[in-house]
């Protein structure tokens, strides 16, 4: 195989890998937990090392993702005691477990083929050029292998439990309840994440994968109020993000893993911007839509109030409730495109479809009953809530 | 002579030593609609947790229909408070009743559309089928607990636990909860249910537990829900509060 298509495919496994366990880390508010994580398996990494000598070999990913799950029982232990919030503990945790992997990485650094900067970034360029050879044969990148057979059990894991890790995410109190012990499925996220992190951080360093894992899952979160959409969103943008980032590190030729956040980051952004609901810019223009019409309305329990023909013409409406022309025009305009109004000889008077509107508009706003204001939330942002 | 649905004894919780509940007895006959009264902090959510495995207790023990209640998980449906879970989540109306649906189905069995068809129907009876697809962040707080009530509707259980289900709805939503709930009872199911508006208790049940860490009182509404269990429970003079 091409090198080039080597690592390219190791991006995407290794990124479909951290976006999986991601979501469930967005969605349960833990995605801190997977920076800790993604740090202090250090040690167990430099410690697995010692005795396999193979930063591929199984027993250093178990031994490392053990790491990482001491890291959550340690937080959870220092939280418990009521002295300091869980920020801080995770704060107090990582770097202590770290900073023991970094001595023990000094103190042995001549030994062993492994520094701090490698854990830290790693070099996907480097990674198909360990390959493994089954009785002498060339299957392929070694890292491929690990990525892989990670994916594997994530996914079959996923499809396995998605039930159980949907109820327990969302109601911890209903998952004990009917059985299902959100301790036991909360260690399993936690010992998948900490295994996936540590069979990716060679390829893309321990910062990055943190980057791959909350990224994908944060920009999915945006678009979609559906958890299996979620999911697909998340490899979409984690496997787009893997490919771009490649390509805009082989054109200006740097960091492969530093490209692939950059461009994660991107994404994120353009959707933050342009997502279609909970985007930026959606939400400014609801909220400016939402200003138009409590004007309409106001305008509208005007005209209901008033019989007389002079608070209703059209020029009065500028001085009577006090608003720029622009603002009159708009309001007028928004009403008579619904026909909510007409307008003869510059007086203006409600339809009965708007005399209808404002009933219900009114009644609604009273008692906060929407089940007959139902048809209006599509025509209107007012009355979504 | 009644069956008893729910028997508790010696129960005591603590948080970090300090102690929740404190030494409860309790014996509730099945098929009755009870409240859980009681000031901020007397235990009455904690009570409700440690019936349901979900809090460990120091001491004590908890039987549902004479078995322990992991033995009896399928009999039980629990409603938590609306605001122990994150209405953001991405998720549909529908997809929160199916999981109520999960308990029957155990570990890893998906439902299918048997468990949907259940589900629907619950939404409808509460009220809700036209909401099925909505996102649950863009249900009001009646409609939101609406749901909940379909998700406990739809575990088909012969006791049913909720945790303050009045808190933030509208008035329609709540005499549509206790007419749904004062049909349970009717259909044989016993209710318990914390409760926080003392004025209504006399209306909306029949059964009374009167908590503040330790028990108070536990009894029949017309019997026990009085000036004196409330002075006791409240620690202040309630004479002039409810007028029953």
């Amino acid at each position: 195989m091409d090198v080039q298509i080597e690592i390219q495919l190791i991006a995407v496994i290794v990124a479909i890998a951290c976006a999986i366990p991601g979501v469930f880390l967005v969605l349960r508010k833990m995605a801190l937990i997977s920076d800790a994580i993604s740090h202090s398996i250090l040690p167990g990494i430099v410690i697995g090392f010692f005795i396999t000598e193979d930063l591929n070999s199984p027993w250093l990913i178990l031994l490392a993702a053990l790491t990482g799950v001491i890291t959550v029982v340690l937080v959870e232990a220092i939280q418990k005691t009521g002295l300091v919030k869980e920020d801080t503990a995770i704060g107090l945790v990582f770097p202590a477990l770290f900073s023991i992997g970094v001595i023990l990485i000094a103190k042995n650094a001549n030994d062993v083929h492994l520094d701090v900067h490698a854990v830290l970034l790693g070099e996907l360029a480097f990674a198909p050029s360990d390959r493994l050879l089954i009785g002498g044969v060339d299957v392929g990148p070694k890292s491929l292998w690990v990525m892989g057979i990670i994916l594997m059990i994530t996914i079959g894991l996923l499809l396995t439990f998605f039930k159980e890790l949907k109820v327990s995410t969302f109601d911890v109190g209903l998952s004990a309840a009917l059985g299902f012990s959100p301790v036991v499925l909360h260690y399993g996220l936690m010992t998948i994440s900490s295994v996936t992190v540590v069979g990716a951080f060679e390829a893309v360093g321990a910062v990055l994968v943190v980057a791959l894992m909350i990224a994908p899952a944060a920009t999915a979160y945006l678009l979609t109020s559906d958890l299996k959409k979620m999911l697909v969103l998340s490899v979409i943008f984690g496997v787009t993000s893997a490919i771009g980032g490649y390509w805009i590190a082989h054109l200006l030729d740097a960091s492969i893993a530093g490209s692939m956040t950059t461009v994660l980051g991107i994404v994120f952004m353009m959707v933050y911007l342009f997502a279609p609901n909970k985007g930026l810019i959606a939400v400014l223009y609801r909220q400016k839509q939402q200003r138009t019409e409590v004007s309409l309305l106001t305008f509208l329990l005007h005209l209901n109030n008033h019989e007389e023909e002079t608070e209703r013409h059209v020029k009065h409406l500028n001085e009577h409730i006090n608003w720029q022309q622009v603002r009159s025009k708009t309001v007028l305009d928004l009403a008579q495109k619904n026909n909510l109004i007409a307008i003869n000889d510059q007086i203006v008077s409600l339809t009965q479809k708007g005399k209808e509107f404002t009933e219900l508009a009114l009644e609604y706003i009273i008692t906060n009953k929407d089940e007959n204001i139902e048809h209006m939330k599509d025509d209107f942002f007012l009355f979504r809530g | 002579m009644q069956k008893i649905a729910i028997r508790v004894d010696d129960l005591t919780v603590a948080y970090n030593y300090k102690p929740v509940l404190w030494d409860i007895d309790l014996e509730v006959p099945e098929s009755v609609l009870m409240a859980i009264v009681g000031p901020n902090g007397a235990g009455k959510s904690t009570l409700i947790k440690s019936i349901l495995g979900i809090i460990e207790p120091i001491a004590g023990s908890v039987s549902i229909y004479g078995k322990p209640y992991d033995k009896q998980r399928k009999l039980v449906a629990y409603v938590p408070q609306k605001g122990s879970v994150d209405w953001d989540f991405p998720t549909t109306a529908l997809d929160v009743v199916m999981m109520g649906t999960y308990g029957r189905l155990g570990w890893i069995k998906r439902p299918r559309s048997k468990e949907k068809k259940a589900s629907l129907e619950a939404l409808e009876k509460v009220g809700m089928l036209p909401f099925k697809g909505r996102q649950i962040s863009k249900l009001s707080g009646g409609q939101q607990q609406r749901v909940f009530l379909a998700r406990a509707l739809v575990q088909n259980a012969s006791i049913y636990f909720m945790d303050e289900p009045f808190q933030g709805v509208d008035a329609t939503t709540e005499i549509a909860i206790i007419n749904i709930l004062k049909e349970l009872r009717k259909a044989g199911k016993t209710v318990i249910v914390v409760h926080h508006d003392l004025q209504t208790v006399p209306e909306y049940f029949d059964w009374v537990t009167f908590l503040n860490v330790k028990k108070i009182a536990t009894g029949p509404v017309k019997d026990i829900f009085n000036d004196d269990n409330l002075t006791k429970t409240y620690g202040i003079n309630y004479k002039v509060a409810v007028n029953k």
